[in-house]
C-alpha cells in the first residue's frame, strides 16, 4: 500500500509535543539490505505492491531520461546513503502536484510537480528521505494492520450494538479518530527519520523546514488568487492524514536545531542545472492546473534565485494569456517580448505575443509576431488556425 | 489515489449494506463469429489474479500464496481445457521485440472496453442508442494490436482477470451475528471476466463477467470449475458443435 508525503496534509495539538524527546541526534537505526518478508499480510503486501510496479513500469506516464533518473537518485543515495538506497528503484512521474510516495517493496514514486517546487538538492533529499523512512520503518504495513482493526472494531460495534440495542457511534468515532491520528504519528516518525537521514548526509538538516515554509506560501497564494483568505492551520482537523504544513515546518526546525547539523550544504545550483532541460515541461504543466497563484508565487521563488530567465518570462506570459483578462493580455505581451530579448529562442514566444497583441487590439503587431511564428514554425500543429486569424 | 481503506475508513457504515446484484447479462459475442478453422493459435495475457481474504470488517487482505497458486492452477486449468477444444494457448512473451509495454497499454485498453461492454451492454436497461439493435456487439481495440511483432504468431489474445476475497472466520461470524439482527452482510468476492480480440482487426469478439463466480481458485479442481465458468459462451468452430464451456 502506498505512502504519501502530503496528501491531505493538515494535525494534531498533541503530537508537537511528543516530538522533541525523539529528535535528538541518535545514530540511525541499523538496516537490512535485500530485506524479504515474511509474515502472510506483509508477503500479500509485497504481492500488491509487485503488481503495482508491473503497471507502473509500462506507464506513458513515466520519465525515463537516463540523466535525470541518475541525478534524483544520486540526490537520494546523498540522503539516505549507498547501502540503504541500492534496492530502490524510483520512478519519475509526470504529474503536476507537490508530491512522492513509496510502496512496501520498496518502489518509489516521484511526481514532477515535486521536482518543480523544490528549490535545492537537500529539500529534494528531504522529500525523498521522507518516503525512504516510511519504507525502512515499514510503516504500510502497520498502517494496513491498524485500518484492519479499526474496521473490525466498527463492525462488531454495529451488529452488537444493533442487537443489543445499544448506540454505539461514540466507540466507532473514536476507533476512526484514532486511525487518523496514528496515520498522523507515522507520518510524524518519518519526517524525523528523514531529518536523521539528512544531519548525517553532506546536505543541510535546515532543508526540511524551508521546504514546508515555501510549500505555506504557495497554498497561501492560491488561495489568494482564488479570492479566499490565506489559511495555515497548526492542529489536523478529524480525518487529516498528515500533520498540518504549519504543525511540519515547526517541528521540523526545532528538531533540525537539536540535530546540531552545522552543515549549510544545499546544493541549489546543482540542482537548477539538472533539472534546466526540464524546467520548460514542468512550467507548461504547472500552468494548465488554472491556478494563476499559486503559478505566480511559484515562478517568483524560481526567479529570486536566477532572475528572470527567457524559460521563466515565456512561462509567465502563459500564464497571463491564460487567465487572459485585457489587463492581463498587455502584461503578457510585455513577458514574451522580455522572453525574446533574454535571448528565447522557441517560436512559441511569437505566437504567445502575437495573440496576446491581437486580441489587444494592435492588429499591426500582432500579425506581424504571428507571420514570424508561422515562417520559424511552418508545420505547427495549429499553422491552419493561426493563419485563418490573421486573415481576418 | 489514496487507497481505498484509507478513505474507506470514513465511510465504514457502508460495510454493512449489502448491496443487490442487478439483473444483467453475463455474456456476450459477436453475433455468427466462429474461430478459424484447424488450431486456434490464443496467446494468453498476462492475467490478472488477486487471491485474498475478506477481514471482518471487509477489507481486502492480498495472500500471496493463494494468489501464486491460484495463478498456476488456472494456468494449467485453461490449457487442458483449451487443448480439449483444439486450440493451443501460448503465454505472451514479448521476447525480443521490446513491445511489453505497448501490450500492457492493450491489456489496459482492454480492460477499459470490457468495463464498457459490461456498464452499457450487459446491463440491458443502460444500453447506449448504439448498442440498441438486437444481434450486435461491436466493440475494438482497435486495428493497431496487428502490427504488434510479438503477437504475429498468434490469431486471438485472450484476457483473463479474477479477483476472490475468502470470508475469513470473523467475517463468517459477523454475517451470523448480522443475520441475528436481519442485516445482510455478504462474505466473500468472486469476480472475474475474461475476453478474447481477434488479433487481425482489433475486435472484441466475446466477453463474459461474472461477479458472483464458483470454484475454489486455490485447489487444481476449483481451477477447472472457474475457467470452466470463466469460458461461458466462448466462440465455437465453424461446422462444430457448440459445446465450449458448458
Amino acid at each position: 500500500m502506498r505512502r504519501f508525503l502530503l496528501a491531505g496534509a493538515l494535525a494534531t495539538a498533541t503530537l508537537g509535543h511528543s516530538l522533541a524527546a525523539q529528535s535528538q541526534s541518535t545514530p540511525l537505526p541499523s538496516f537490512s539490505p535485500a530485506y524479504q518478508p515474511t509474515s502472510v499480510d506483509e508477503r500479500g503486501m509485497w504481492m500488491e505492491a509487485d503488481e503495482d510496479e508491473r503497471r507502473l513500469r509500462d506507464s506513458p506516464l513515466v520519465l525515463r531520461d537516463e540523466a535525470l533518473n541518475a541525478y534524483v537518485r544520486r540526490v537520494l543515495c546523498t540522503t539516505v546513503g549507498d547501502n540503504r538506497c541500492k534496492g530502490v528503484r524510483v520512478y519519475i512521474v509526470e504529474v503536476p502536484a507537490f508530491n512522492a510516495s513509496m510502496e512496501a517493496n520498496g518502489t518509489m514514486r516521484v511526481w514532477s510537480g515535486l521536482l518543480l517546487r523544490v528549490q535545492n538538492e537537500a529539500e529534494l533529499g528531504a522529500v525523498l528521505g521522507h518516503e525512504f523512512a516510511h519504507y525502512e520503518l515499514r510503516h504500510s504495513l502497520s498502517a494496513f494492520k491498524r485500518a484492519r482493526t479499526a474496521t473490525d472494531i466498527m463492525s462488531w460495534a454495529a451488529v452488537l450494538g444493533g442487537l443489543a440495542g445499544v448506540n454505539t457511534s461514540l466507540l466507532q468515532w473514536s476507533v476512526i479518530g484514532s486511525f487518523y491520528r496514528f496515520n498522523r504519528e507515522q507520518e510524524e516518525g518519518a519526517d524525523l527519520l528523514s531529518l536523521k537521514y539528512l544531519a548525517s548526509s553532506p546536505y543541510s538538516a535546515a532543508a526540511a523546514a524551508n521546504l514546508w515554509q515555501h510549500i505555506m506560501s504557495e497554498h497561501d497564494a492560491t488561495r489568494v488568487g482564488r479570492k479566499r483568505k490565506p489559511h495555515q492551520r497548526y492542529s489536523a482537523g478529524f480525518f487529516d492524514t498528515h500533520p498540518t504544513e504549519l504543525n511540519r515546518a515547526t517541528y521540523l526546525k526545532e528538531a533540525a536545531a537539536k540535530t546540531g547539523d552545522s552543515s549549510n550544504e544545499l546544493a541549489a545550483n546543482g540542482y537548477r542545472t539538472a533539472m534546466a532541460n526540464y524546467l520548460p515541461r514542468f512550467l507548461e504543466a504547472q500552468i494548465k492546473l488554472n491556478d494563476f497563484g499559486g503559478t505566480e508565487y511559484l515562478l517568483g521563488q524560481l526567479a529570486s534565485a536566477n532572475g528572470w530567465t527567457g524559460d521563466l518570462l515565456y512561462a509567465r506570459g502563459e500564464l497571463y494569456r491564460t487567465r487572459g483578462n485585457p489587463r492581463d493580455l498587455v502584461s503578457a505581451a510585455q513577458f514574451y517580448g522580455d522572453a525574446i530579448k533574454a535571448g528565447y529562442t522557441a517560436p512559441e514566444a511569437r505566437r504567445g505575443l502575437g495573440l496576446s497583441l491581437l486580441r489587444s487590439g494592435q492588429m499591426t503587431d500582432g500579425k506581424a509576431a504571428l507571420d514570424e511564428y508561422l515562417r520559424l514554425r511552418p508545420d505547427a500543429s495549429d499553422a491552419k488556425a493561426i493563419s485563418a486569424l490573421m486573415a481576418n | 489515489m489514496m487507497r481505498s481503506w484509507l478513505r474507506g475508513l470514513a465511510v465504514a457504515a457502508m460495510l454493512l449494506v449489502s448491496m443487490p446484484v442487478a439483473a444483467q447479462e453475463k455474456t456476450g459475442s459477436k453475433p455468427g463469429f466462429t474461430l478459424r478453422p484447424g488450431t486456434a493459435r490464443i496467446v494468453l495475457m498476462r492475467p490478472s489474479i488477486r487471491v485474498g481474504s475478506q477481514s471482518t470488517g471487509g477489507m481486502f487482505e492480498p495472500n500471496a500464496d493463494w494468489t501464486a497458486q491460484a495463478r498456476e492452477n488456472l494456468a494449467r486449468a485453461l490449457n487442458n481445457i483449451q487443448a480439449g477444444l483444439g486450440n493451443q494457448v501460448i503465454v505472451y512473451d514479448e521476447s525480443t521485440t521490446g513491445e511489453g509495454a505497448l501490450a500492457a497499454q492493450y491489456g489496459n485498453l482492454f480492460g477499459a472496453v470490457s468495463e464498457s461492454v459490461i456498464e452499457y451492454q450487459f446491463f440491458v436497461g443502460n444500453r447506449l442508442e448504439t448498442k440498441k439493435r438486437k444481434n450486435t456487439f461491436e466493440w475494438s481495440v482497435g486495428p493497431g494490436l496487428a502490427n504488434l511483432k510479438s503477437l504475429q504468431n498468434a490469431d486471438y489474445a485472450l484476457f483473463i482477470n479474477t479477483n476472490d476475497a475468502y470470508g475469513s472466520t470473523g467475517r463468517k461470524a459477523l454475517q451470523i451475528f448480522a443475520a441475528m439482527g436481519g442485516i445482510a452482510v455478504t462474505s466473500g468476492i468472486h469476480v472475474g471476466h475474461a475476453g478474447l480480440v481477434d488479433l487481425k482487426t482489433g475486435e472484441l469478439v466475446w466477453l463474459n463477467a461474472d461477479r458472483q463466480m464458483g470454484g475454489d481458485v486455490r485447489t487444481p479442481e476449483g481451477a477447472v470449475k472457474r475457467v470452466t465458468q470463466l469460458l461461458e459462451g466462448f466462440p465455437g468452430k465453424p461446422g462444430a458443435a457448440q459445446s465450449s464451456g458448458k
